[in-house]
């Protein structure tokens, strides 16, 4: 009973030989660690009936080397096996990384962090457990209780048959309450997820808590979730502790019935009696070898029972994590792809049409047709949930698009390596996701070996370099929960310094100065006019005032292109256009209407 | 998880506690449970009385095994039966005894869980931002945890080895004191060798979190912002710091491997070596084999509590430290508290005046300077000013999510201090910059599980907001699921979301801070039309860094560093051709 699956496969084979080397020292321990009894109990026949006095310095001289023996044995196989399983996880665990750099967004938005973090985490520690500890159970289980069982039947083959029915039923005892401990196992680790996702997702939202009032119903609803984790904990530990005092009652049970019976045997065999028809050979000090050899027996019991259950926990384990290696990787570049090189950035939409494979909640594209020439600013407005970003953001290639419908500088996308376009581009996501590091290093995200010079001038161009001045560390200043916390304006202006750090021929501003004030609007606007002259680039907005200065602007509506015209020139062909803009002018004019 | 300087730094107040102040604080939680484990304590006591009986009853069985030529079986039987009821009792009381301290550390985790977790929620709002969401979780799931185990499984744990070993050593001596003398010093080899060991591994395993803290941080950062690797083709980079933090855990292991590898083999090796010199002693000193046979057993009992106390003693010092934490979180006192005569208030006109109000959130760091206006109920003002001017400061002072230094705040002529914080905030709804989505469906995030708001309401709420048009296309309408952190909707449809919850809720004063940012100018008029209707809403607060959303209010502020420049309506404000003129210029320059 071993686990296999092919990505754990390939470990068994390249730790095979130090595995190899690891059963065959527990093997060894095995077969030494019984030898003990047989010594205890040479002993004590020597004490009781006085004969072969001299022999002790030498039965104690054996119990030595056997005790160096065990030192070397048990060193060797954890060393070994030990090793192995660690070294296992380790692969695993890189693999999966780099897997999961494999995914793709609709990957990440069908399955929760946690629930990727959890096949991390605990599954794979249920395989790496299972791996080295379940090899050393499963090899204990069979050899050391066949070993035992041998020694016992051939030292007193009644007394073997007499407490064998007790043996059958510590197994049976072990596999049952293994099989319903795991159970409860997962019910109570249920129950504290429960209880840590609350508190985590309670204590980040704490801000809409508050502003609602609702710290006493959260109470209140935290106070059953704690009530509910008392509850199975109780009954977790019940199971728990019955289980372990019933082997317990087991074994002085059977240790009981050894003396028991064997004393009866002993008796007989000196009183001359026939014990039960038979001729008893029994004497005390093969009494003390038989509880000795049983005394051993009671671990590889104990764990043959658990091994099944165990068994049967990292198979699931092993299985979800090899569904998530196995998972398909449905963003990829195809074969002899086109690698885009010297882009001059020239977009093109033709026929594009595009829906999100994960949700209908978020807007979908219909016949886009578009021709964007290179060194072109470029505003896309519209009505929330026009499918203004979902337009822009398809160039990136998160999502599969159909072919011959998005090309740059000519080349269909779906015929290009992916990594390539994304080489590209310039990217401000909508949110701004920054990275627990300094401030520096994620500026400098896509260039490794940047100086603070290069991202202060970033900084300079998305104008936070001052506020980024005011703060203790400076650029060296860590964002995120253990470090500064940074509001939404500046985090939006380091995602679009780290995304001008790239200096792509490409660049996608996904309503990315909704959070900075005017001022500072007007500044990365002028700069982007300016630093980006001669290349490409996408500005979503949701004002008219962020855009109209641009080459062109997009109107997008219910997921179609209005118009893709000069500002000017729209605001004669695009009725929603028109109405953005007059809706602004008119409380423009009215206003300096009466100031004048 | 980690015990970072810096988290400790952020929980201010993390210290020391005398031993003798936190055990009798700890002990003020289990109180309530002493005749629990006053009847535990007994019932291990019997329980370890009844388990050292055993051996010396198999020593008994022994000798009358030896002499039992021509003696009555059942002589012997007598005590093969009082063995066996021996081992039963043992189990008995052993059992009762685990099972009254797990109930009762259950109850006393329960009652600390409750109290950090209600300590939290009643903290202010500026004092959980210095707090990482990670130790305060830590805090209410763990270290609760490893705190009730002190008495519930460690303490107790701790002075059941003791008794064990006293009680097998008195047996011992009772035997043969010469050969009980030898033993016990192995004993005590044993003892030492594993205090030492249990050090070792212990800060090897502290090692172990600490490293499996960082690269599960890692791991959880990456998977949320594989959108930027990916996008700016960072994989490879990122799986090097991967590899390079897997690596480290797995070094770790190894000197652990290695470690365990000694420690668990040598002690063996002791144990195989106390069995020969025992005998070797038994034989030395005339010991006659039944005595033999029956040390032989104590001896083998001793080898387990002896290794046990010293991961028990650690185990100490982890509770201790554990408890630490919680005290000092505890011990930090909520900044904003309802005062005493806080009075409940069920309705606001919306008359709203700020007094020379001084404000900083770091001492002397003033961020508002002497701040003072008025505005009147029904009116609508809009706060106008650079980022850091203090807009948004102005607008959390009013729903007293931090205290103010000097000067007052008043609505409707009372000052906020002397109103109830819950009826404060019930009445004034806020919309913030960042919105913040729960997992759950849609409704769950518009009624925040209030189940008196009808799903009539929530459509309504959400018609008024424009929220209605998406989520009717999405499948289940307002039982569509919302995703972590809403990431399956865009900004824009997040804050229509959270506009819909805040309307669903009846706000009758009504704070907007770039609330509608993301939302296109036709959506953000609608809904300002929709405020209108509805009539509910009486003074409104605004800030935006758009002038288009601002200019109609009644009343506009101008703030500088902290302080009220201008004060007016738009017309006013233009023509006196300062600080709001600039602004208004700026924006619509060649327009």
């Amino acid at each position: 009973m071993l686990l296999f699956g092919k990505h754990i496969n390939k470990y068994y084979l390249k730790y095979f030989w130090l595995l190899f080397l690891g059963v065959l020292a527990l093997l060894f321990v095995d077969w030494v660690q019984l030898l003990l009894p047989d010594y205890v109990g040479d002993i004590v026949e020597i004490l009781e009936t006085g004969i072969g006095d001299e022999e002790i310095p030498y039965i104690v001289g054996k119990i030595m080397i056997a005790g160096f023996c065990m030192f070397f044995g048990r060193m060797l196989w954890r060393y070994t096996i030990f090793y192995a399983s660690h070294g296992m996880a380790h692969g695993v665990r890189k693999d999966m990384f780099a897997k999961a750099e494999r995914l793709s967004r609709d990957f990440y938005h069908k399955n929760k962090i946690g629930t990727v973090m959890a096949w991390f985490t605990n599954d794979l520690e249920n395989v790496e457990e299972f791996f080295g500890f379940g090899t050393v159970m499963i090899v204990d289980a069979v050899f050391l209780s066949m070993f035992a069982l041998i020694k016992m039947f051939a030292l007193d083959v009644m007394l073997a048959l007499f407490i064998l029915p007790p043996i059958v039923l510590i197994i049976i005892w072990g596999a049952l309450v293994e099989r319903i401990m795991s159970k409860k196992w997962d019910e109570r680790q249920k129950a504290f997820d429960r209880l840590y996702d609350f508190s985590q997702e309670n204590f980040t939202g704490i801000r809409v808590i508050k502003a609602f009032v609702k710290e006493n119903q959260e109470i209140f609803a935290f106070s059953k979730i704690a009530r509910k984790n008392a509850k199975v904990n109780v009954s977790f530990g019940r199971l728990h502790v019955l289980f372990d005092v019933l082997i317990e009652l087991i074994i002085g049970l059977i240790f009981a019935s050894l003396f028991g019976f064997g004393g009866y045997f002993v008796w007989c065999a000196v009183n001359g009696a026939q014990p039960f028809g038979f001729d008893s050979t029994l004497t005390v000090s093969k009494l003390v070898k038989f509880s000795g050899y049983f005394d051993s027996l009671i671990w590889p019991m104990i764990a043959l029972g658990q091994i099944v259950s165990m068994f049967a926990r990292s198979k699931t384990s092993l299985k979800r994590i090899s569904i998530f290696l196995d998972a398909p990787e449905d963003i990829k570049s195809p074969e002899n792809a086109i690698k885009l090189e010297n882009v001059k950035g020239e977009i093109v939409f033709k026929n594009f049409s595009f829906s999100y494979p994960d949700s209908n909640s978020r807007s979908s594209l219909k016949d886009i047709n578009i021709v964007i020439k290179p060194g072109e600013t470029v505003g896309i407005v519209g009505k929330v949930g026009s499918g203004k970003s979902t337009l822009a953001n398809s160039l990136l290639y998160f999502y599969n698009l159909a072919s011959d419908s998005v090309f740059i500088d000519g080349n269909d996308l779906t015929k290009c390596d992916i990594d390539s376009i994304r080489e590209n581009i310039s990217y401000v996501p909508q949110d701004n996701f920054l990275f627990s590091d300094t401030i520096e290093n994620n500026i400098l995200f896509s260039k490794e070996n940047g100086t603070e010079e290069d991202a202060r001038k970033a900084a300079v161009f998305s104008d936070v370099d001052s506020n980024i001045s005011e703060f203790k560390d400076g650029y060296k200043t860590v964002s995120g929960e253990r470090g500064v916390t940074l509001s939404g304006g500046q985090k939006q202006r380091i995602s679009i310094a780290r995304a001008f750090v790239k200096n792509a021929p490409i660049m996608i501003l996904d309503d990315s100065v909704s959070a900075v004030d005017t001022k500072t609007e007007e500044t990365i606007l002028h700069n982007i006019m300016n630093e980006r002259k001669g290349k490409t680039t996408l500005i979503v907005a949701s004002r008219v005032s962020t855009v109209h200065k641009l080459d062109k602007i997009i109107v997008m509506k219910k997921g179609e292109v209005e118009a893709f015209d000069t500002p000017k020139n729209l605001l004669k062909i695009s009725p929603t256009y028109q109405k953005m803009v007059r809706l602004q002018e008119l409380e423009k004019e009215c206003t300096e209407g009466g100031s004048n | 998880m980690s015990d970072s300087n810096q988290e400790l730094e952020k929980l201010f107040g993390d210290r020391k506690y005398p031993k003798k102040v936190m055990f009798k604080r700890l002990y003020g939680y289990f109180k309530d449970q002493r005749v629990r484990l006053f009847v535990a304590f007994i019932l291990m006591i019997l329980s370890v009385v009844c388990e050292a009986a055993i051996p010396y009853l198999a020593k008994i069985v022994t000798e009358k095994l030896e002499v039992a030529e021509g003696q009555p079986f059942t002589g012997i039987l007598t005590f093969v039966i009082a063995f066996l009821i021996m081992s039963i009792l043992g189990q008995v009381f052993l059992y009762f005894q685990s099972m009254i301290l797990q109930k009762a550390g259950q109850k006393v985790v329960y009652k600390m869980r409750m109290e950090v977790f209600s300590h939290i929620e009643n903290m202010s709002q500026n004092q959980l931002n210095d707090m990482p969401v990670g130790a305060l979780v830590t805090r209410v799931a763990n270290y609760t945890q490893s705190v009730s185990e002190l008495f519930t499984t460690i303490l107790i744990n701790l002075v059941k080895n003791f008794l064990t070993i006293i009680i097998s050593a008195s047996v011992l001596f009772f035997l043969n004191y010469k050969v009980a003398f030898v033993t016990l010093v192995f004993v005590a080899l044993v003892f030492v060798y594993s205090l030492i060991f249990s050090n070792v591994i212990h800060s090897l395993f502290k090692e172990e979190r600490r490293a499996f803290s960082d690269l599960n941080t890692f791991l959880s950062e990456n998977l949320s912002g594989m959108k930027i690797t990916q996008a700016f083709n960072q994989q490879v980079r990122k799986y090097k710091e991967f590899e390079g933090k897997s690596d480290y855990v797995r070094r770790i292991i190894f000197r652990e491997i290695i470690c365990f590898g000694v420690y668990r083999p040598f002690i063996t090796l002791l144990y195989f070596s106390s069995v020969a010199v025992t005998f070797l002693l038994s034989k030395e000193f005339g010991v006659a084999s039944a005595t033999a046979y029956a040390i032989y057993l104590y001896l083998t009992r001793f080898f387990e509590p002896v290794q046990h106390i010293a991961d028990q003693l650690n185990g100490v010092q982890k509770a201790i430290t554990s408890s630490e934490r919680l005290f000092s979180l505890l011990d930090v006192p909520p900044e904003v508290l309802d005062s005493e005569d806080a009075v409940d208030i069920d309705h606001f006109e919306g008359h709203i005046e700020f007094k020379n109000v001084w404000f900083a959130y770091n001492k002397d760091e003033w961020i508002l300077k002497d701040v003072s206006f008025e505005i009147k109920p029904k009116e609508t003002c809009a706060f106008v000013g650079a980022t850091g001017a203090g807009k948004t400061t102005i607008l959390s002072l009013i729903v007293r999510n931090y205290e103010i230094q000097k000067g007052q705040i008043l609505i409707d002529g009372i000052d906020i201090k002397k109103i109830k914080i819950k009826s404060l905030r019930k009445a004034i709804g806020q919309m913030l910059q960042d919105v913040f989505l729960f997992s759950g469906t849609i409704k769950e995030n518009i009624t925040l599980h209030d189940e008196s708001i009808s799903d009539e309401e929530v459509v309504k709420a959400c018609e008024y907001v424009n929220a209605d048009k998406f989520i009717n296309e999405t499948e289940k309408g307002l039982y569509e699921e919302v995703i972590e952190n809403g990431e399956n909707y865009s900004q824009g449809q997040r804050q229509l979301l959270s506009f819909a919850r805040t309307m669903v809720h009846k706000p009758q004063i009504l704070i907007l801070d770039e609330a509608t940012a993301n939302i296109d100018t036709e959506t953000e008029v609608l809904i300002q039309d929709s405020l209108e209707k509805m009539k509910i809403v009486g003074t409104m607060l605004v800030v935006a860094h758009r002038l288009s959303t601002v200019q109609k209010a009644d009343q506009i502020i101008v703030l500088q560093n902290g302080e009220v420049k201008e004060k007016g309506n738009h017309q006013q404000l233009l023509k006196q051709r300062g600080l709001y003129y600039k602004l208004y210029e700026l924006q619509y320059q060649d327009n």
